[in-house]
């Protein structure tokens, strides 16, 4: 694999849960505007 | 031999990048780690679920979070000067090492119903990888990225903050899946203790996997490299930034550690009063007086993932901004825009929602900002040389503050009155409180000037002294 590949490889391995988690917390926060 | 003593192929000299290695994989690194020990800030999912399988108050419980963010700072205190000398990789092994095993000493406890081996593996084990985590990448991301370091601490530091968005909303899901009897969105359900130990073995596995990643990857730039383009000058012609090196043993004699320390302690503080208190806080705000709250449980959880989102939003924003504006700026905006937002937020956050949530928002975003801010801060006063270790020092300020902020709310609200009885009238006391501490901090960062030359290292010595530490 390439330099530029190991960075998008690195990138999305971290990349990937967080963006999980960011959308899992906003389906949560959206309960704010409408619970 | 250091009991943490390790194999060569660990070492500093053997993490020295190649030439022509990208910088930008050591971000990811360092998040690998940071992700995984941000988990910590989402032990309330399963809090519930130990009370009832121990049969011990949630005091008991509590203590497991609280013995782990004391050991986060002290390890981080103790450990620091070891982390600048043995190189990212080996603290990096090390934290994983400590932080997998308390996961499997813990789940060891629980499914055992011994509640000191939980105290041992998460709080004491765990609370060791912790500190040694949160600094393990910090002075390697800004030897790599000296153009601008507020942006490379805060990329990282804001894992900590994504760990528990990613952590607690895996572990809903996990518990359930392990105990089929769980449903979280039935009040009143908790998952059996064995579910929680099973969970605690995944996360060892998954979390061994993910920081055996960033060790693998982790790099320190060979002496004397710069990106390309970058002007050292550029960065020494700024106010507070020394060029020159001042060793951890030094850093804590002089004023301007202890003036951070109490801007960070005074930042932190205020931050953690909202954060330890938010779901309840706001529906108290909006309590009318038959005692019946406008906002919903439901709706107080939105509102707490939102402080999540801030706070780690918070991270990455404002310390790359500092790359911009520098850090005693940043700072100032921090404490001074915050005890603004404090006081607006004891005064008028009732009066609507909408603002209520945006002065909240505002306070957390600055909260998260301080925390990832604070070592390019130190950078930018101290040098490069041991700003690893001086970072380390500078976290018990964090254990202080866990402490005191927490206290000084729940001290105030108890001479207000039972809880689901409370209004927005019962938290001005303690808000007003957190307005005069973050005061306290704002005069402490306005004190900030140079080091004195007399701390620095001897020129001759400074580098080839680092070069021979490292």
């Amino acid at each position: 694999m390439n330099a530029r590949g190991k960075v998008v490889a690195g990138w999305a391995l971290v990349g990937i849960p967080l963006l999980y988690g960011v959308v899992e917390t906003l389906v949560r926060a959206s309960r704010l505007f409408s619970g | 031999m250091s009991p943490l003593a390790a194999p060569a192929v660990l070492d500093r000299q053997r993490t020295v990048a190649p030439p022509g290695f990208n910088r930008w994989l050591v971000p990811p690194a360092a998040l690998a780690v940071h992700l995984c020990i941000g988990q910590v800030y989402a032990t309330s999912v399963y809090k519930n679920a130990l009370v009832s399988h121990f049969g011990a108050s949630q005091t008991q419980i509590g203590l497991v979070f609280s013995i782990a963010i004391v050991m986060l700072g002290l390890s981080a205190a103790v450990c620091g000067t070891w982390v600048d000398r043995s190189g990212p990789r080996k603290a990096m092994v090390a934290s994983a090492t400590c932080w997998v095993s308390g996961f499997l000493v813990g789940a060891l406890g629980i499914a055992t119903g011994q509640l000191w081996l939980l105290y041992l593996g998460y709080g004491v084990i765990g609370g060791i990888g912790l500190g040694i985590g949160y600094i393990s990448p910090v002075s390697t991301l800004i030897k790599w990225f000296p153009d601008r370091p507020g942006l490379a601490t805060g990329m990282a530091i804001m894992g900590f903050g994504g760990g528990a968005l990613v952590a607690s909303p895996l572990s809903t899901r996990l518990l359930s899946l392990y105990d089929p009897g769980y449903d979280s969105t039935v009040t009143g359900s908790v998952p059996s203790g064995s579910a929680v130990a099973l969970l605690f073995v995944t996360f060892a596995v998954v979390y061994g996997l993910f920081m055996s990643y960033g060790a693998a990857t982790i790099r320190v730039p060979a002496q004397g490299w710069a990106p390309d383009g970058f002007d050292p000058a550029s960065v020494r012609s700024r106010s507070l930034v020394t060029t020159a090196s001042v060793s951890a043993r030094n850093a804590v004699r002089t004023p301007q550690f202890w003036l951070l320390w109490v801007v960070l302690f005074c930042n932190v503080t205020a931050g953690i009063g909202i954060l330890e208190q938010a779901s309840p806080m706001i529906q108290d705000f909006f309590r009318s007086g038959g005692g019946a709250s406008a906002v919903s449980v439901a709706a107080a959880g939105g509102f707490v993932g939102l402080l999540s989102m801030a706070n780690m939003a918070g991270r990455f924003v404002w310390s790359s901004t500092s790359d911009v504006i520098g850090r005693k700026p940043m700072y100032t905006a921090y404490l001074g825009v915050g005890l603004v937002a404090y006081f607006l937020l004891a005064t008028f956050g009732q009066t609507s929602t909408a603002l209520f949530v945006l002065f909240a928002v505002v306070i957390l975003s600055f909260y998260g900002g301080g925390f990832a801010t604070a070592p390019a801060y130190l950078r930018d006063l101290f040098g490069t040389f041991q700003v690893g270790a001086i970072h380390g020092r500078l976290l018990t300020a964090w254990s202080a503050a866990g402490i005191a902020g927490p206290l000084i709310v729940n001290r105030f609200l108890d001479a207000q009155g039972d809880p689901g009885s409370l209004t927005a009238a019962a938290y001005r006391p303690a808000l007003l409180t957190m307005v005069a501490v973050l005061a306290v901090g704002f005069v402490a960062n306005l004190l900030v000037r140079p080091v004195a030359d007399r701390f620095h290292e001897p020129a001759a010595d400074g580098p080839a002294a680092e070069r021979g530490t490292r």
